[in-house]
């Protein structure tokens, strides 16, 4: 399995810019300049190191000269993964995935049960004139705390007039967070049954729950020619030309939180604040650090599906107390990993975490 | 060492809802995916350990349908040599002919060996007897609910076995001999699907079940209905006051056995 | 005449819990009941059953497979062939029974939890217990069957008379398997997967204070301690003790979960257990669906009114 790597070690400069951005270092034993460097000269690397990367895609960003560390990182994992050497939860991720095609090993006839809850009848993508896919995501297709979410979505849409329809047990998982736990393989075969059904079904569009599905339709799966995009950026358009109105004002302190696939990794910034701004009677909070520099809340990367071994005080924690020191009453995100792991510390600390899309769901 | 493991391919029941046919004649698995047991991979992994620290070659043997070569190639790609599909497409489902089988398959083809290893039960029938019923027809010694092979010598092996409440026994147990494996016993390693891809390439081999199914022998017991278990209501609440809730609570835990 | 054989599950010189579900489906079969055990003195309650057949056997030999069947030889010798022989489902009884069932060529059924007598048709369960299947003997030679803990002890009644006793032989010890010692677990180690009643608490114990507290009522109980993912990431407990997708897996026979909502990463980590009991002061905590016995209520209370209760 001789792949041409995409990362280019050989041209670091060892700047550490990489490092000073990175979510990790500092507070975990994980330091990517350092790893780097250990790949410039093949020297072993410790082999717990590689999991803390949560793929923000920070360092990549900032790197002057082009390195890549996190496709390094995606390959180093690769070779882990070929001899077997992952932690145990993450195996079993990746076994789930093989066998029910969603890392949480829940049966793939259940996938679309949250469409059974929806005011109207969601129908399936063949039934649809302009086929347009709204891909679900297997967090919010089993996860009851995210279930509501592509209920809202799908509701919102209705009442819009969007026709949209959903593949149902015939999707499968999108093999974003999958390549990035390094299993090339199982993300090729993901790929390729997803990419068999778009094409069956001659998808024009997708409209994706979850910022990682989008990342990796667009960026990673072979050119479709389908335009991907994230349930903000629709939302907002129609908003905009009128098809969507929020009915009702709310009274709200909201801070919006970017996620690292939406925002920093795919320029997405402006969309999610747009619905938000058009509620009337929300007032908007910022983070300093927002947008680009937004902080990343450590559900990428796989590190949904493990624990790292240090125990340590995590992002999340840090950025509800920001929000907090904002004021703000409910931190306002658009991705469910974030959704996820904002909501565990935000709880003790009295504050709201709200998909964009509960928030709307108060106001049309 | 040479190690002989029986694999089955199972259908993934866990956490499926499954629907029994209004006939109650069988189960409706065509949504259901398939995979290697769960203690079937305990015991090719333990098979691959021991042949890691003493020699030796594995052959997985399975008797299934054509399908169950997926099967075979995991095992190949966790480490054994080769694999034998013995292809039926009948639902053997007496624990009984499968053990005969797998006997008559044995000698018949001369596959050698100085150990059987199979799981301790399987997934969908959950008889956990055809290992035993093997063994006494080989005449050779077995132990069940093996959790840790201890010592591998010229003509034993020392091994513990899982008993109730959380004690094992140690045993001696003469070479050769057949043993089913608990699960938990190690931790079976993970294999990619490059890995499972390469695993292809190993020539399996395949046979008939009708040429190892004796005569005279046939099903000595039968299914002649499927149905769903009783259902199971929502969480009992307890009630009253505390100092009464309590004292149930505690009836609860005796009548479990955690409380003496 | 024919007649329903148990074979007595002992170990350390007691009879176990488990053979009572073995006497009660034999009293439902109808037949005498013979019961046989080794060498020993075992608490059977000589009013169940019709015949007690001592073999002359010490009690780990008697456990094991090949000594079985060769001592089986010698009670179908004296007694002729009975129509059913009853183990319990266990480690050693499921052993027995497969490997009986290979030498003398008998249809086997384990893990039976329930019957019909009047159409002679047993019930075990298929695909991990969702399905239970009707099983029907097809051939007329005696079944081998185990019998689920729990599902028949009800049904045992006195009889009026006292057994007979009766004595079976020695056999030629079989040498190819020996019993070396019991190996008991070691309570040093922290290993959660291993404990019969695990008692955990979650993010609603609030302070790392209330710990200690926790720990004694899991030494009352005799149970052991374990947490769901928040109260390891603020370091109160160590990850071994961590019960979920990223934690450890567990299915003990009582499964208490204090201040735990239930969510599903946690669920997945403990959903077979036998008995799960939730405590929360949340109504709606999605645990108390997949519990079996909930309290709505402050965990503090119900652990201070727990100790009470056990301390008198």
């Amino acid at each position: 399995m001789q792949k041409q790597f995409e990362s280019r070690v050989l041209v670091c400069i060892q700047c550490g810019k990489c490092t000073g951005g990175c979510p990790e270092s500092g507070r975990t034993p994980f330091n990517i300049r350092m790893l780097v460097r250990k790949r410039q000269f093949n020297y072993d690397i410790e082999k717990s190191l590689p999991w803390y990367c949560t793929s923000c895609n920070t360092c990549t960003l900032r790197c002057p000269r082009d390195v890549k560390p996190s496709e390094m990182i995606i390959e180093i994992r690769s070779f882990l993964v070929e001899e077997g050497n992952i932690p145990v939860t993450l195996q079993k991720s990746l076994e789930n995935t093989f066998v029910h095609k969603n890392p949480w090993g829940k049966p793939r006839s259940k996938r679309s049960q949250w469409a059974d809850k929806t005011d109207f009848k969601v129908p399936h993508i063949s039934e649809t004139r302009h086929k347009r896919l709204l891909f679900s995501c297997c967090i919010h297709a089993y996860d009851p705390r995210c279930m509501v979410i592509p209920i809202n979505v799908a509701n919102i849409l209705n009442r819009a007039g969007y026709e949209f329809g959903i593949l149902g047990d015939e999707e499968c998982c999108c093999g974003n967070e999958i390549r990035r736990i390094g299993e090339l393989g199982l993300f090729e075969e993901l790929m390729e049954e997803n990419s068999a059904n778009f094409e069956k079904y001659e998808i024009k569009e997708i409209i994706t729950l979850s910022p990682h599905c989008m990342n990796t339709f667009k960026k990673e799966y072979r050119d479709l020619g389908i335009n991907v995009m994230h349930y903000t950026e629709l939302l907002s358009k129609l908003i905009s030309d009128g098809s969507l109105k929020t009915l009702k004002p709310l009274e709200r302190d909201i801070i919006y939180h970017d996620p690292c696939f939406l925002g920093k990794q795919n320029n997405v910034f402006e969309q999610p604040r747009d619905i938000l701004k058009s509620i009337e009677g929300i007032k908007m909070h910022e983070f300093t650090r927002s947008r680009e520099i937004s902080m990343c809340c450590e559900g990428g990367g796989g590190r949904m599906f493990f624990d790292v071994e240090v125990p340590y005080q995590r992002n999340s924690e840090l950025r509800v107390l920001d929000a907090k020191k904002e004021g703000a009453h409910t931190i306002a995100v658009a991705c469910p990993f974030c959704l996820m792991n904002l909501e565990d510390p935000a709880k003790e600390k009295d504050i709201f975490v709200k998909d964009i899309s509960e928030i709307l769901m108060e106001v049309i | 060492m040479d190690i002989i493991v029986l694999t089955k391919r199972v259908p993934v029941t866990q956490e499926e809802e499954l629907k029994i046919a209004p006939d109650g004649s069988s189960v409706d698995l065509s949504r259901v995916p398939f995979r290697m047991n769960d203690w079937d991979s305990y015991a090719v992994e333990e098979a691959v350990r021991l042949c890691e620290r003493h020699g030796g070659t594995i052959t997985s043997v399975s008797i299934g349908d054509m399908e169950s070569d997926e099967v075979l190639r995991r095992a190949i790609a966790m480490g054994a040599k080769d694999g034998c599909l013995i292809e039926s497409n009948q639902t053997l489902l007496d624990p009984f002919v499968r053990a005969n089988i797998f006997k008559n398959f044995i000698e018949k083809e001369q596959i050698p060996f100085n150990v059987i290893l199979g799981g301790v039960q399987s997934e969908d029938d959950q008889f956990g007897t055809t290992c035993g019923i093997l063994a006494a027809m080989l005449g050779l010694p077995f132990a069940s609910m093996v959790i840790g092979i201890d010592e591998v010598k010229d003509n034993n092996l020392i091994l513990r076995r899982e008993l109730e409440g959380g004690i094992q026994e140690r045993i001696s147990i003469e070479l050769p001999c057949v043993l089913s494996i608990q699960s938990g016993i190690n931790e079976p390693r993970y294999v990619s699907i490059m890995g499972i891809r390469k695993a292809s390439k190993v020539e399996r081999r395949y046979f008939k079940a009708e040429k190892y199914i004796e005569e005279d022998s046939s099903n000595l017991i039968s299914v002649t209905k499927l149905f769903y278990p009783p259902k199971k209501e929502g969480a009992i609440i307890l009630h009253g006051e505390i100092e009464d809730i309590c004292r149930q609570l505690i009836g609860i835990l005796k009548e479990k056995g955690v409380l003496k | 005449m024919s007649y329903t054989l148990i074979i007595s599950e002992v170990r350390r010189g007691i009879f176990e819990e488990r053979n009572l579900d073995s006497i009660g489906i034999a009293h439902r079969l109808k037949k005498p009941v013979y019961i046989l055990f080794p060498d020993g003195q075992y608490p059977i309650n000589e009013k169940w059953v019709d015949i007690m057949i001592k073999a002359q056997i010490k009690e780990q030999e008697f456990s094991m497979p090949k000594n079985i069947c060769l001592l089986l030889e010698k009670v179908f010798n004296k007694f002729g062939m009975p129509e059913n022989i009853l183990l319990t489902h266990s480690s050693s009884g499921t052993e027995c029974a497969a490997y009986i069932a290979g030498y003398f060529r008998l249809p086997v059924i384990t893990d039976i939890n329930g019957m019909d007598e009047e159409i002679s048709a047993f019930y075990k369960s298929f695909y991990s217990d969702k399905v239970y299947g009707e099983f029907k003997i097809t051939k007329k030679v005696p079944s081998v069957l185990t019998v689920r803990s729990g599902t028949f002890r009800a049904l045992i009644e006195e009889r009026a008379n006292c057994a007979i006793q009766e004595v079976v032989e020695g056999i030629k010890i079989d040498e190819k398997r020996v019993f070396i010692e019991f190996v008991e677990e070691e309570k040093a180690d922290i290993d959660i997967t291993k404990a019969e009643f695990l008692i955990s608490v979650g993010r609603g114990i609030g302070n790392k204070d209330e710990l200690p507290s926790y720990e004694e009522l899991t030494g009352l109980l005799n149970a052991t301690l374990s947490c769901s993912r928040p109260v390891v990431d603020k370091m109160w407990l160590p990850k071994a003790r961590q019960v979920g997708q990223s934690g450890k897996t567990v299915r003990p026979k009582v499964y208490l979960a204090m201040g735990i909502s239930g969510a599903f990463q946690h669920i997945a980590g403990m959903k077979d257990s036998d008995c799960i009991i939730a405590v929360n002061k949340d109504p709606e905590a999605p645990i108390f669906q997949y519990a079996h016995y909930g309290i709505v209520g402050d965990m503090h209370k119900v652990r201070d009114k727990l100790k009470e209760l056990l301390k008198e």
